[in-house]
């Protein structure tokens, strides 16, 4: 029971110190650069980062799991093409939604099935998986995609929008409540139980009767299905269809997971600390651009930040205190 | 050096071999301009950096406990663009005596980073070496925002047949890790680190030496990049990082560490360039290009696997 208890105020812990380290970043931000607080700069890395978020709830319940999900940023791209052209050519865009969560759901499943049906890295699979959706995708368009998103997804997330008296699109809100049920999931269902269970210890999780093929199957079907969400969000956002939309995602949604205080062995990692890790690496983006450094040096130092914060809260134990 | 461990590590290479095997047949029958013995020297200079790329993944990756180097692409482009930016166009250095040590090096010290940030600040290898991903491809783009040529003639002329110079070296090299004891350390350390740290086996240490090993071999992946290219590209050397570790898996490294070596990531690599021109020389557009590559590759990993399985069954037996 005291262990546990550690267990927990050490999550929590982490999951302050993003939330605390992104604060920081933020006044930081307005001290050096004029108008980082106006109302406009704020709803603009709130909208950013809710983004980031949405796309990396996957990528949170899979580390979880002890696994990983490259095929993320296809996903993305693949939702993102495949809703514009088909609202293009005049389908329903409901159905087009679904769908396109359909054929995500799938995706997701066959990376999940193979990875732990056959015991095969999640890294080499979710690469392949990815690649070939990308391929169909770009054999269907033959590499032009087409189409737009209705107004109804555009304004959702625009910069601009308002719910009612709040200044933010309803895209903020939703991600509130989106953040709530996952945590509540985590912590309260059965389903959360056997993730972390599974994700902790592996070899003893089948013996308490967790089936740790459906797992798998679940959860990056899951992954695959917010990804797929996060790529209709961006056609919104972007207003046209790109199918490359999701490559900087690849890496972001890993550090925005790692940087939220989970560990990539499994069993550890919360979407609380997830949502402070996009929150972070938003921040740190827009103050280097606002600081006026060119891509390539923002680039640059995102790398030696990432590695700054894991550092300091993220540290793996000495392979002596696991005996 | 004994000829069965050479056979247990082309074993452990496995399936790759047989694809191997049945992808240079069909490159021979479909494509035989190309694979005409006299192209044989061109041929392994076009595979050689991917080549290069997947033995310098493997180290790390055999130290197990989620080791990996996601820095490799992106340190092969750092080492294109500082030999030729740097060294030999603004230094107007261009003899090998210089440039092979100076590259060397820098992928060590590069490599000793990563080490440093693996095992001693003990950040997760992914997020550490990411770190390096970012900060090297960002390097890279400052000092060379744009392709620039040429390259120093000695080091263009080892893009053909003279490939075998650097590739010899990268196996000549970990032939000689080889012998030492601390081969079978790292081993050990990939195999069941608890077990081999109250063995006595300074586990961190042991690692610290694989990033380092992975920094030089990726450093003379990105020497015969340059060669082959024949000029720096800023843009070129991360696409290798993924497929290089595709390779390793498929040649039969395990990604959990302790499994297999740099023979089978080095076949594992052929295989895939194979796999390209194969499919190049089909003629298809890229787009099925890309789907079939994609689904060879979870397919070839696949039937490793399940090959694997059997085995362990029959083994059980």
């Amino acid at each position: 029971m005291r262990a546990d208890r550690s267990w927990l105020s050490g999550t929590n812990g982490r999951v302050a110190g993003a939330f605390l380290v992104a604060l920081m970043l933020h006044l930081a931000g307005t001290l050096l650069i004029p108008g980082y607080s106006a109302p406009f700069a704020i709803r603009a890395i709130l909208v950013l980062a809710a983004l980031l978020a949405v796309a990396s709830i996957g990528q949170t319940l899979v580390v979880i799991l002890g696994g990983i999900d490259l095929s993320i940023p296809f996903v993305i791209g693949f939702a993102n093409v495949v809703a514009a052209q088909l609202y293009g050519q005049g389908w329903n865009f409901g159905l087009v939604c679904l769908l396109v969560a359909v054929l995500a759901l799938g995706i997701g499943a066959l990376n999940g099935l193979i990875s732990r049906g056959l015991n095969i890295h999640p890294l080499i699979v979710t690469l392949g998986i990815g690649m070939i959706v990308q391929g169909l995708v770009l054999l269907w368009t033959k590499g032009f995609p087409s189409g737009s998103a209705p107004q109804a997804v555009s304004s959702f997330v625009s910069i601009g929008g308002s719910v009612g008296p709040l200044p933010v699109p309803w895209l903020v809100p939703c991600l509130v409540v989106l953040t709530a049920m996952v945590v509540v999931v985590l912590a309260r269902t059965p389903y959360g139980r056997r993730l972390y269970a599974l994700g902790s210890n592996p070899g003893a999780a089948p013996l308490a009767l967790i089936d740790p093929v459906r797992m798998w199957v679940a959860t990056y079907a899951a992954s695959a299905f917010f990804a797929a969400v996060a790529g209709v969000l961006l056609l919104g956002f972007t207003g046209s269809a790109y199918g490359d939309v999701g490559q900087p995602y690849l890496f972001q949604t890993i550090a925005a997971v790692v940087v939220g205080g989970a560990a990539l062995v499994g069993g550890r990692g919360s979407y609380l600390g997830t949502v402070a890790g996009a929150l972070v690496l938003t921040e740190i983006n827009t103050l280097l651009i606002g600081l006026g450094f060119q891509p390539a040096a923002v680039q640059a130092a995102l790398g030696l930040i990432i590695v700054l914060l894991v550092s300091l809260y993220g540290r793996e134990r000495h392979v002596s205190t696991t005996i | 050096m004994s000829g069965g461990k050479f056979l247990s590590a082309l074993g452990s290479a496995g399936f790759a071999m047989i694809l191997l095997g049945v992808l240079l047949a069909a490159n021979l029958l479909l494509n035989p301009v190309r694979f005409q013995p006299a192209g044989w020297g061109t041929l392994m200079g076009l595979a050689a950096p991917l080549i290069g790329a997947a033995a310098a993944s493997t180290p790390v990756i055999l130290a197990g406990r989620g080791g990996i180097d996601i820095s490799v692409g992106p340190l092969m482009g750092f080492i294109n663009a500082v030999v030729i930016q740097v060294l030999f166009l603004n230094a107007g250095i261009a003899s090998p005596l210089v440039i092979v040590p100076a590259a060397l090096l820098l992928g060590a010290a590069v490599g000793a980073v990563n080490g440093f940030m693996a095992t001693v600040v003990r950040i997760q290898p992914i997020v550490a070496t990411l770190g390096t991903y970012l900060v090297l491809a960002g390097v890279t783009l400052t000092i060379l925002p744009a392709p620039i040529g040429p390259a120093p003639g000695w080091l263009k002329a080892m893009a053909g047949p003279i490939s075998i110079v650097p590739l010899a070296a990268i196996f000549l090299f970990w032939w000689a890790i080889r012998q030492t004891p601390y081969y079978d350390q790292l081993m050990a350390v990939g195999s069941d680190d608890r077990a081999a740290f109250t063995a006595g086996v300074p586990v961190g240490k042991v690692r610290f030496i694989a990033y380092v090993i992975t920094g030089i071999l990726a450093a003379v992946a990105g020497l015969m990049l340059t060669a082959l290219i024949g000029s720096a590209d800023p843009n070129i050397g991360a696409n290798y990082t993924l497929i290089a570790i595709a390779a390793a898996a498929l040649g039969g490294v395990s990604l959990a560490g302790g499994r297999g070596g740099l023979a089978g990531a080095a076949i594992g690599a052929i295989v895939i360039f194979l796999l390209q021109s194969l499919l190049t020389a089909f003629n298809v557009s890229t787009y099925v290009l890309q789907i079939a590559y994609g689904t060879i590759l979870v397919l070839a990993v696949m039937l490793t696997a399940v090959q694997d399985r059997l085995a362990a069954r029959r083994a059980v037996r």
